[in-house]
């Protein structure tokens, strides 16, 4: 019995035409060791076509990168250069994640908490900001000056009559003694 | 021409040794025959009308420069030196408004930025005793009620016009006082006595009462001859008591709830107890006197500050001011935002570092910036300061144990 030989190789290929092929084919369902080889030869063709299909990427890779050491033309551009890392756009489909029953509310939640974060760090600061700036918050008396007790020492100080400040009460020195004039 | 007539011209200007010669050999006797002079005269001796006459400073003068001399003295004005005649007027009316008795008006008015007050008061004084004031109600402070005093001592600064003795006495220490000559003030005859700045302008001017030195009427003026002050004490009787027409009631204590002025030395002494005691302010402003009282919300500090003319209370209270004041409202002073009461703004008040400061004062609006700018003022908090600041004061509010 004749095996195939060659024509194995010419069958995987596709290069048979008809009578040829039909004859290949009915040698093969009869010979075991013919149909472990062309099984072999297909198994080779389709590793060789998976490499062949990155070959040409990695090669103007390296072609470029090879370039920019040389004391050739400018560098090209970052932007171009990271696509060129990057490798070639997909433009298939995206894959996409089956949605799932905690894959959708998870980040969602998150996204609420962080905005709920912000929006309390915020307010805080501002009322802080605000509140802060209202003077000091030291112990003491809260005082009103008593303009009318003060108008009348400084009436007398300066040697002229004492007068009554905006109130219009009294000018007197006694009444503004217990003026405390103070706030809780 | 103006620059002999301009007296700071003429104090920067060079003159020959001639002329110097001239103007000294005239000025000197002159001075001498002032300063001896007890007498009233009624030549003037103001420092930018004084003049000397040619015969008198060509024969002091050489031969040989004499009729140059001449010619200048006959049109440059002396500047003299204080006359001991005007110091002693002054003197005399800071006593006779206490040992004098007197029944009159007193009409104060006061031109500041922010427009002028007037104040009408009724007096009353007793010869070393009582002295009752009435605020009439056609002043821009209309009270009615009367303000009682009694000075029995001696110690208080009371005076008609600012005419006391410690102001006198620095108004003679910062100024150059001269005789201005005759005038009159309120129908009655009266001597002028002026006070110069160095610079050569004309501060204040005063007509004290010819029978009795009483001050009758002063004006006070800025480094720019604007009027800041114009006082008067118009319808003067001399009496020896207290007229039926005077208000009775009123307080007896001329002190009311202060404590009798305190020297300086123990004024200063007060800086241990962390009060803020200046020794001097801007403007020339010395510290002449002070006080203390006690009031519910503890001890004010008064301290006084004058160069015999400007006058400036300096109140200190421990505290912070109020989240509110009524009657008050914000200026800017000096670069600080402060607050002022309503509604002529002599009064200034303001808190820095526990510390309440109210300044009153009767002064140019100049001093009063330059004061204001001296004394502490708290800066503005910054950020970080103030948002931890506010956050500490948010905290005691939540605080549920506090």
């Amino acid at each position: 019995m004749t095996h195939l030989g060659d024509r194995l190789s010419a069958l995987i290929d596709g290069e048979l035409d008809g009578a040829e092929r039909d004859r290949a084919y009915a040698h093969l369902a009869s010979c075991e060791q013919c149909r472990t080889e062309a099984a072999e030869l297909r198994a080779l063709k389709q590793k060789l076509r998976a490499l062949m299909s990155r070959a040409p990427a990695e090669a103007a890779m390296t072609r470029r990168l090879i370039a920019m050491t040389g004391p050739g033309g400018p560098l090209p551009p970052r932007g171009r250069l990271l696509r060129l890392a990057s490798g070639p756009r997909s433009t298939g489909r995206r894959e996409t994640r089956p949605p799932g029953p905690r894959g959708s509310r998870v980040p969602v939640r998150r996204r609420y908490l962080l905005l709920g974060t912000v929006s309390l760090v915020i307010g805080l600061g501002t009322a802080a900001f605000t509140v802060g700036g209202s003077g000091a918050a030291a112990p003491g008396p809260r005082i009103t000056p008593p303009v009318e007790m003060y108008s009348v020492e400084h009436a007398i100080t300066g040697g002229e009559v004492p007068f009554t400040g905006p109130s219009g009460q009294s000018s007197a020195g006694a009444p503004v003694a217990g003026s405390g004039a103070t706030q809780p | 021409m103006f620059a002999f007539n301009c007296p700071v011209n003429r104090r920067r200007a060079a003159w020959p040794f001639p002329v110097l010669a001239a103007v000294f050999a005239v000025a000197v006797p002159g001075f001498l025959l002032a300063a001896c002079s007890t007498q009233s005269g009624s030549a003037p001796d103001h420092p930018a009308t004084t003049t000397t006459t040619a015969a008198t400073a060509a024969s002091a003068a050489s031969a040989t420069t004499a009729s140059t001399a001449t010619a200048a003295v006959s049109q440059v004005p002396v500047r003299r030196p204080a006359s001991a005649l005007a110091t002693s007027l002054l003197d005399q009316a800071a006593q006779a408004a206490v040992q004098t008795s007197y029944v009159g008006e007193e009409i104060v008015s006061h031109y500041g930025s922010s427009g002028g007050t007037v104040l009408v008061s009724d007096i009353w004084h007793v010869s070393g005793g009582q002295t009752i004031t009435r605020t009439l109600p056609t002043g821009t402070f209309a009270s009615g009620e009367p303000y009682l005093s009694s000075d029995t001592d001696g110690q208080w600064p009371e005076g008609v016009l600012g005419v006391t003795t410690q102001l006198v006495r620095l108004l003679e220490a910062h100024y150059i006082v001269v005789y201005g000559g005759a005038g009159e003030a309120g129908n009655r005859t009266a001597q002028i006595v002026e006070a110069w700045r160095d610079d050569g302008t004309l501060a204040a001017q005063f007509w004290l009462d010819d029978a009795t030195k009483l001050p009758l009427e002063r004006e006070v003026f800025d480094s720019s001859s604007h009027v800041i002050s114009e006082d008067v004490f118009i319808n003067v009787q001399l009496s020896k008591q207290v007229p039926a027409s005077a208000p009775a009631g009123g307080p007896a204590d001329p002190q009311g709830p202060w404590t009798t002025p305190l020297p300086a030395r123990q004024l200063l002494a007060l800086r241990a107890h962390g009060w803020l005691v200046p020794p001097v302010l801007p403007g020339g402003l010395s510290l002449f006197t002070g006080a203390q009282t006690q009031t519910s919300s503890g001890t004010v500090l008064d301290l006084g500050y004058s160069d015999g003319l400007s006058v400036v209370s300096l109140f200190e209270q421990r505290g912070h001011l109020a989240a509110k004041l009524a009657g008050w409202q914000k200026v800017t002073v000096a670069g600080h935002v402060i607050y002022a009461a309503e509604p002529d703004q002599r009064s200034l008040t303001w808190s820095s570092r526990g510390m309440v400061y109210t300044v009153l004062a009767d002064a140019p609006a100049q001093t009063v910036n330059d004061v204001v700018g001296v004394l502490p003022h708290d800066a503005p908090p910054g950020f970080w300061k103030r948002m931890s600041r506010g956050l500490a004061r948010l905290a005691s509010w939540v605080d549920p144990f506090r």
